[in-house]
């Protein structure tokens, strides 16, 4: 027990009193200051106060200067998480800003779309029986070839022959149909060739398609009084298409006969297929 | 690398606990609050190094890091001076009856190291009529303890690269 005691005195001394290797000052000694520098901070005097007030200006000082690092570190964070901050919400205007543009060219397509689509809504409620509306899905035209592809086929019972308008004016016919879809041949193709009648003299003509060139009317009576701007109709003969359907107006220029048609075929953006033709078969 | 390279290197390395010693009293960082964790940092250095290697972090200099924190925190002087004073009685106790070093050993002897030094600093903080957060007192022992470890392999890592 003696030994034991003795033993926990000369580590308590060995720890506390005795100055330990390389040290300057013993624990013991340093703890004593620290009371009574804690009793010292109760005691209002003058010389006590310059002091303190001494050594406290200076470790705010020093405090201030080793600051600078950090401060200078944080600063760099801040500049750079802002930085990162505009360059994340310009992104995001960025694409903002696009999708507005989008959205307005949308806007103004659509507003076009709204006015022939409320065109074709006006010709469809006085023939929704016999027509069929489609969106022209190709038009690629060439010298040889001048049709379009529309977005309606068997699935809306379009058949071949059918006659396709733009408005309540003839453009063309059904020649080939798919199920979700149809190729129409322009009157102005090579191939085209339609029965018609002319208005007011009832004489009756072929309407050829050439192409890029005006149409002709073939095989008119040799007994003809066409007029300059008289009117064009589908004829209806052999039972093709519902007569009566306008296609354009007779253009003379030395004896010879042209049509000028009433629709611009570049412009076509909707068709109404005549369904009443297939029935009129 | 010489031997006298080497030796400067060590020297220069050696010094090192010691400007983390000024720097986090200087800086105002002894103690890490982080939401809900608070970690005092200024004990774990003494009470590791004290230890450890006490020629490093001299007793004068741990007294004056003290006297420095408590004007940065505007606390009356001496009282954190006082605090890791016995911190570092503590270990220099541990030091003289431990003959084998590891981490448990300093871990286990760290936990009353760690209550005695709060003791100290609520009595004086008691007698010095200022308010204090106990659960904050709690929450600050509570998370020294904890983080200990951490600290202790990184400082010991150090340590092996001074001493290689």
């Amino acid at each position: 027990m003696e030994t034991s005691r003795d033993d926990l005195g000369i580590a308590i001394r060995s720890a506390f009193i005795k100055k330990g290797t390389q040290q300057k000052f013993s624990l013991f000694a340093l703890i004593i200051i620290s009371i009574l520098l804690i009793f010292a901070e109760s005691i209002k005097a003058k010389p006590i106060n310059y002091i303190k007030s001494v050594i406290k200006d200076l470790i705010y000082h020093s405090s201030l200067v080793i600051s600078y690092p950090t401060k200078a570190i944080n600063g760099i964070r801040n500049f750079t998480s802002g930085h990162m901050e505009i360059y994340d919400s310009n992104k995001i205007l960025k694409k903002e800003n696009q999708d507005l543009k989008n959205n307005l060219l949308n806007n103004d397509y659509l507003k076009l779309e709204n006015i022939q689509l409320k065109k074709l809504i006006d010709e469809n409620v006085t023939n929704s029986k016999n027509r069929v509306t489609a969106r022209v899905m190709i038009d690629k035209q060439s010298l040889y070839l001048n049709s379009f592809i529309v977005s309606s086929g068997s699935n809306k019972n379009i058949k071949k022959g059918m006659a396709v308008l733009d408005g309540r004016n003839f453009i063309g016919r059904i020649v080939d149909v798919n199920y979700f879809s149809s190729r129409v041949l322009l009157v102005t193709d090579l191939n085209s060739k339609i029965p018609v009648i002319m208005e007011p003299a009832a004489h009756q003509a072929i309407l050829s398609g050439r192409g890029n060139d005006p149409l002709t009317l073939d095989y008119l009576p040799k007994d003809q009084m066409i007029q300059d701007g008289n009117v064009v109709y589908t004829s209806g003969k052999e039972g093709l298409f519902t007569p009566g359907i306008p296609i354009g107006t007779v253009l003379k220029k030395s004896n010879q006969f042209y049509v000028s048609l009433f629709s611009d075929l570049s412009q076509v953006l909707f068709v109404n297929i005549n369904v009443g033709d297939n029935e009129s078969k | 690398m010489s031997f006298a390279q080497n030796k400067s290197k060590s020297k220069i390395l050696s010094y090192i606990p010691l400007l983390i010693l000024f720097f986090i009293s200087l800086n105002g960082n002894s103690t890490v609050n982080l939401n809900f964790f608070s970690i005092n940092i200024h004990y774990i250095l003494v009470y590791f190094w004290v230890l450890r290697d006490p020629k490093l972090l001299g007793y004068g200099f741990i007294f004056l890091s003290g006297i420095i924190s408590d004007v940065i925190f505007g606390i009356p002087m001496g009282i954190t001076a006082l605090s890791l004073l016995v911190v570092a009685s503590v270990a220099a106790y541990v030091r003289v009856v431990t003959v084998r070093i590891s981490l448990v050993n300093d871990w286990i002897s760290f936990l009353p190291a760690l209550l005695l030094a709060n003791l100290f600093y609520f009595i004086s903080m008691y007698y010095s009529d200022l308010p204090i957060d106990y659960i904050y007192l709690m929450k600050n022992s509570f998370f020294t303890f904890i983080f200990y470890p951490i600290l202790w392999s990184i400082f010991s890592l150090f340590l092996n690269f001074i001493k290689s």
